[in-house]
């Protein structure tokens, strides 16, 4: 039997291929998405083993603040502790270290490095150090107040040389310096494509952080004892005040890796489930050929059934096909996919991220786990079609055609209907009050069964769908409407792997929509200025508090005010409060005050939201006791409740609270009321001038931020159709592939309409209507079942604050149209093979 | 029944076919040269392999000659282009096949229609109930092909064949695959679309009764035309077969 199935696999070298093709497709993004993070992973912690090398001992603060999404804020230590640890026995050289946010703004005045999600721009310190990575490829390290190092990728980006003038931009504000070095760290230009500025210890401190202020100490011992005794030594050494805590070399390297490590699963996992994702829907393919295939070999396995072959027989030999073509499609796949990390490596240099080069990891697991999955998954698919294939009749031998009895049935109405509905009744329960955590449950059932019933709805749909076709294109329009209809299992099959990726989008873009749609109203509710200057750094740094005092000196300016978010910790929790200032916060952001004016917000008081109020029993004149990263405390007294707490969060205070603690605080954004009859072009030009000054910060118009706020989704959304495209891609080569083997399979019926006047254009044509009609059918059905499970999500998420759901009209049009192109596109291979049936061949076989 | 025009409605001239090259080389026709002629049922007849079919469809377009010319209502196919013979296919001529007649998407009467829809060519209405009429289709026409028996089938593709008037029809041994009641009721039919419809029909077929429904029947052997009778009857086509060692 196994020579049988041999020479059938060999014997259809087309069908081998097509049928590997979705096998490839599959595990190529498996074994490419596991390539890339397993690269990425290795290559930041070899940049990070680098960090430390010459590390011996690591000093830093003990007070750290979660800050939740795994984020971490660490306090400062003051630099006097440094000479301490100079004096320890055992310690050669310690040198302070900062790493604070500092830009450096390139000769136009624009900033170098990217906003927001872009590697980070750190300003730190530059001097003599045994144990600094950094070394000064040209010049020398800076010294005194007004002098700067910078990396060589942003002195080549900025076109700098030694004894050009360098405007940099820190918390303190902005300043010019003289550039005197430009280093390089280890063999690579710029650490992961970050830009630094260095200068020396005092500067640093004073200009980055707080004078007196570090973040850490790099300690390297003279090697007459171990790392750990040396830790031991300084600990001891240092006093408990400082609250300080001294790791090796090796425990801060690991713990660094360690961070980025989690950082990097995290995109790692979110490859890795669209991959499956992926691979999913490719199984629909597997299992839409596998199907095709054992119906055009019918009457083939009937003969061998008539002629004595047993059911098991042709079952196994159909499985044996399967494993061949598993794992031959893995191992191609998997080759493919390695080919996939190299062009993604690619896009990450292209976006300027410069990675120390180091190879591409193929790991053993990833070599093991593409080829056991590639198989079992292609082998799971054909059982079903095999199990059909060994029932076949011998009878079937004598019949004239090989079509697919398609005639779904009454056990598959009822356990298509059964699925939806206890999915349905799941999700009837969730939104009554249920855990959210049934919802995929719910979800999932509905999906199983409207792809059950598939085959019952498919008929119906497509002609349906196809009744334009059959009005304008006259006869082959209406034969590509009954094409569609003729086999509506195959028709659903190949329209199901659209349904899903179509599905998910237009959930998605549903859900992305609602979120753009609520952040639209709750900005134009609460933001009442004329204009905003707003920043995309987020956490680490962001505008001087000093920009909006500037801004209020402006004659063109009624009022402007800054706000920021500052890190604490409330009842031993991490928090954000929101600080304001309440002198000009009036009119300008609008947080829904409850019997309170913006004035009562005193540096030894507090507001809080009405619903943390409610729900924590915080009535107004209580105490609210607060830690500030650095390890103070402040007993505020609430003196306010607000009712809008979409921007504000849940605590606000007064900015010049921590004005006597070591915690540095940057505003995030900037909201200006424009003094009434003045042109805006003069306003405009007085507040970018003010803000050009800064280097920091963009102004936008009432309209544009609102606008932008509302784009960051876009991003996301970017970044998670791109994850779908690769279900797409899949769900597109299954329609090319069944198109094929409908082509071969119609040879006849194709030469006979050749024979009676059918042109080739209307062969194209027929052929290209079919697919856009299965196409439109799975994308039909996806954006029902999408905006269904977009609404039920966006209605679990109210408890987050998500109130309305919004239809994305525009977007559903644009899945529509794309859905309709796909189909053409899909058909230009299958509707050239069509024309080439040679007609006298198709005529004569029997 | 001796034809009353001797205009010519397809013609073979020199016709040649060779299949492979060199020792290889199968000669399917040779210097095969014969004139259809308008309002005349024309049989071919011969043995098995004896070139046949090959003639038949070198004449109707869907095959090329090696060698001579295939001519159509005056024009030579070999000058024309894919999408011309195309149109010729569908205008002028009109196909039976021995089986596999029919699209099965497609109704009996969109069958029936389907050269003509492919032309976006409404067609003579009254011409087409006529051959529906006299094919006996009526209470058939929105029935599938695999809801019609076999004979009801071929009586679909000879209406089908008939329903653009095309100037010939070929019918490669429409009644092949039919028992004898059935075969004799689709060849009537085609003798009386030559008789009261004038219509030219080219028949090939290895069955002497078949035969003689025909005017004119020609005989191949081993791909030359050798013998040629006219108002045949079954017994006399018996005889000759019998004699040229049929
Ligand atoms: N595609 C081809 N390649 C090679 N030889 C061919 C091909 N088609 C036909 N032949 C040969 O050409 C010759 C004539 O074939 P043709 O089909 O015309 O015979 P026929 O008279 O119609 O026979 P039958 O009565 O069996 O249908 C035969 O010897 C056949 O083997
Ligand atoms: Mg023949």
């Amino acid at each position: 039997m196994f020579h049988i199935a041999l020479k059938g696999i060999l014997g259809r070298k087309a069908r081998l291929i097509l049928t590997s093709l979705a096998v490839i497709l599959g595990t190529s993004f498996l074994a490419g998405t596991s390539v890339f993070s397993d690269t990425l992973n290795r290559t930041f912690d070899n940049l990070f083993s680098d960090v430390f090398k010459n590390v011996d001992a690591y000093v830093r603060s003990t007070q750290v603040i979660e800050a939740g999404f795994g984020l971490e804020e660490r306090q400062r230590i003051t630099a006097d502790i440094v000479s301490l640890v100079e004096k320890v026995p055992g310690v050669q050289d310690a040198s302070p270290d900062i790493q604070a946010f500092a830009r450096i703004i390139g000769k136009d005045g624009k900033p170098l490095g990217s906003d927001g999600q872009g590697p980070p721009t750190f300003g730190s310190i530059g001097e003599e150090f045994t144990g600094a990575l950094w070394s000064t490829a040209e010049g020398k390290w800076p010294v005194g107040p007004t002098e700067v190092a910078i990396d060589e990728a942003s002195a080549k980006a900025g076109k700098y040389i030694i004894g050009d003038t360098v405007k940099v931009v820190a918390q303190s504000g902005s300043r010019e310096f003289t550039l005197v070095g430009i280093a390089s760290y280890g063999d690579v230009r710029s650490p992961g494509g970050a830009t630094f500025a260095l200068f020396d210890s005092v500067t640093a401190s004073e200009f980055l952080t707080k004078p007196g202020y570090i973040d850490a100490i790099l300690v390297s011992g003279d090697g007459s004892i171990s790392d750990t005794k040396l830790s031991e030594a300084i600990q001891a050494a240092l006093p408990s005040t400082a609250k300080t805590e001294t790791l090796t070399g090796a425990q801060i390297t690991a713990e660094t890796q360690d961070q980025i490590g989690s950082a990097l699963d995290f995109f790692g996992i979110l490859l890795k489930t669209f991959s499956f994702i992926a691979l999913g829907v490719g199984c629909f393919v597997i299992y839409n050929v596998f199907s095709i295939s054992a119906a055009q070999r019918q009457r083939e396995n009937a003969l061998l059934r008539a002629i004595g072959a047993s059911r098991k027989q042709i079952t196994r030999a159909m499985l044996i096909e399967a494993i061949v073509v598993g794992l031959f499609g893995s191992i191609v796949g998997l080759i493919a996919g390695i080919g996939l990390s190299v062009s993604l490596s690619a896009l990450l240099r292209a976006v300027n991220i410069d990675i120390p080069s180091g190879g591409l990891v193929v790991s053993q697991n990833t070599v093991t786990s593409t080829v056991i999955i590639g198989l079992i998954v292609t082998v799971l698919s054909a059982i079903l079609p095999a199990r059909r294939a060994g029932k076949v009749p011998p009878l079937a031998a004598m019949r004239a055609t090989a079509l697919e009895i398609a005639e779904p049935g009454r056990k598959r109405l009822y356990a298509g209907l059964l699925s939806i509905a206890l999915g349905i009744a799941i999700i009837v329960a969730v939104v009554a009050g249920a855990s959210n955590n049934y919802l995929g449950i719910g979800i999932l059932f509905v999906f199983i069964g409207t792809i059950v019933l598939g085959p019952i709805i498919a008929r119906p749909v497509a002609l349906f769908l196809g009744r334009p076709a059959a009005r304008f294109r006259g006869i082959t329009g209406v034969m590509a409407r009954q094409n569609s209809a003729r086999n509506p299992k195959r028709t659903s099959r190949t329209a199901s792997p659209v349904l899903i990726g179509v599905a998910l989008v237009a959930a998605v873009t549903a859900l992305a929509a609602s979120i753009k749609g609520q952040i639209d109203d709750v900005f134009t509710a609460q933001f009442k200025g004329d204009y905003a200057i707003s920043t995309d750094v987020r956490g680490f740094g962001g505008l001087s508090p000093s920009l909006a005092v500037d801004l209020n000196e402006l004659p063109q300016v009624e009022k402007a005010t800054g706000f920021g978010f500052l890190t604490v910790k409330i009842d031993g929790k991490g928090q954000y409060v929101t600080t304001i200032d309440p002198a000009t916060v009036d009119g300008v952001f609008d947080i829904g005050l409850i019997n309170a004016k913006y004035s009562d917000l005193t540096t030894d008081s507090i507001f809080l939201s009405e619903s943390y109020s409610l729900r924590k029993n915080l009535p107004m004149e209580s105490t609210v006791t607060i830690t500030l990263g650095d390890a103070t405390e402040r007993e505020l007294t609430v003196r306010g409740l607000y009712e809008f707490d979409e921007l504000a969060g849940n605590f606000v205070v007064n900015r010049a609270m921590i004005a006597k603690s070591s915690v540095v605080n940057f505003d995030v954004g900037v909201y200006i009321v424009a003094k009434a009859g003045i042109p805006d072009g003069e306003v405009q030009a007085a507040l970018d001038k003010a803000v050009k000054k800064y280097g920091q910060g963009e102004l936008l118009t009432k309209q544009e931020y609102i606008n932008k706020q509302s784009g960051q989704v876009n991003q996301l959304l970017g970044l998670i159709y791109g994850l779908l495209l690769l279900s797409i891609i899949i769900a597109f080569v299954g329609i090319i592939i069944t198109l094929l083997l409908s082509v071969f399979e119609r040879q006849r019926e194709l030469g006979l309409l050749r024979a009676v006047g059918m042109t080739r254009s209307q062969v194209r044509t027929t052929v290209r209507w079919e697919s856009v009609i299965t196409s439109l059918l799975g994308a039909v059905l996806g954006i029902i079942l999408g905006i269904g499970l977009g609404w039920i999500i966006v209605f679990t998420l109210k408890d987050q604050g998500l109130t309305s759901f919004k239809l994305p009209i525009i977007p559903t049009i644009v899945i529509l149209v794309m859905s309709f192109i796909v189909g053409l596109f899909a058909a230009i291979y299958p509707a050239w093979r069509a024309t080439r049936v040679n007609i006298l061949d198709a005529l004569n076989t029997n | 029944m001796t034809p009353q025009t001797t205009t010519i409605a397809a013609s073979a001239i020199s016709a040649t076919k060779v299949y492979g090259s060199g020792d290889d080389a199968v000669y399917a026709l040779r210097d095969v040269s014969v004139d259809f002629y308008e309002g005349q049922f024309t049989a071919i007849m011969g043995p098995s392999g004896s070139g046949k079919s090959t003639l038949m469809h070198c004449i109707a377009g869907l095959d090329e000659l090696s060698s001579g010319s295939a001519i159509i209502d005056g024009t030579d196919l070999s000058t024309l282009k894919d999408k011309e013979l195309t149109e010729l296919r569908r205008e002028k001529i009109g196909f039976v096949f021995q089986s596999y007649n029919l699209v099965p998407t497609l109704t009996a009467n969109e069958n029936i229609r389907l050269p003509l829809m492919l032309g976006n060519n409404k067609g003579d209405e009254v011409w087409i109930q006529k051959v529906i009429d006299t094919v006996h289709l009526q209470d058939r026409l929105t029935h599938r092909p695999s809801e019609l028996s076999g004979g009801q089938q071929q009586r679909v593709a000879v209406a089908r064949a008939l329903a653009s008037q095309p100037r010939i029809i070929f019918a490669d041994e429409p009644t092949g695959n039919l028992d004898s009641i059935t075969g004799a009721e689709i060849l009537t039919f085609m003798r009386k679309a030559v008789d009261d419809l004038g219509q030219t029909i080219v028949m090939v077929t290895h069955d002497p009764v078949a035969a003689a429904y025909a005017d004119r029947i020609i005989f191949l052997a081993d791909g030359h035309v050798v013998n040629e009778m006219t108002e045949p009857t079954a017994d006399r086509v018996l005889d000759l077969m019998k004699s040229i060692g049929h």
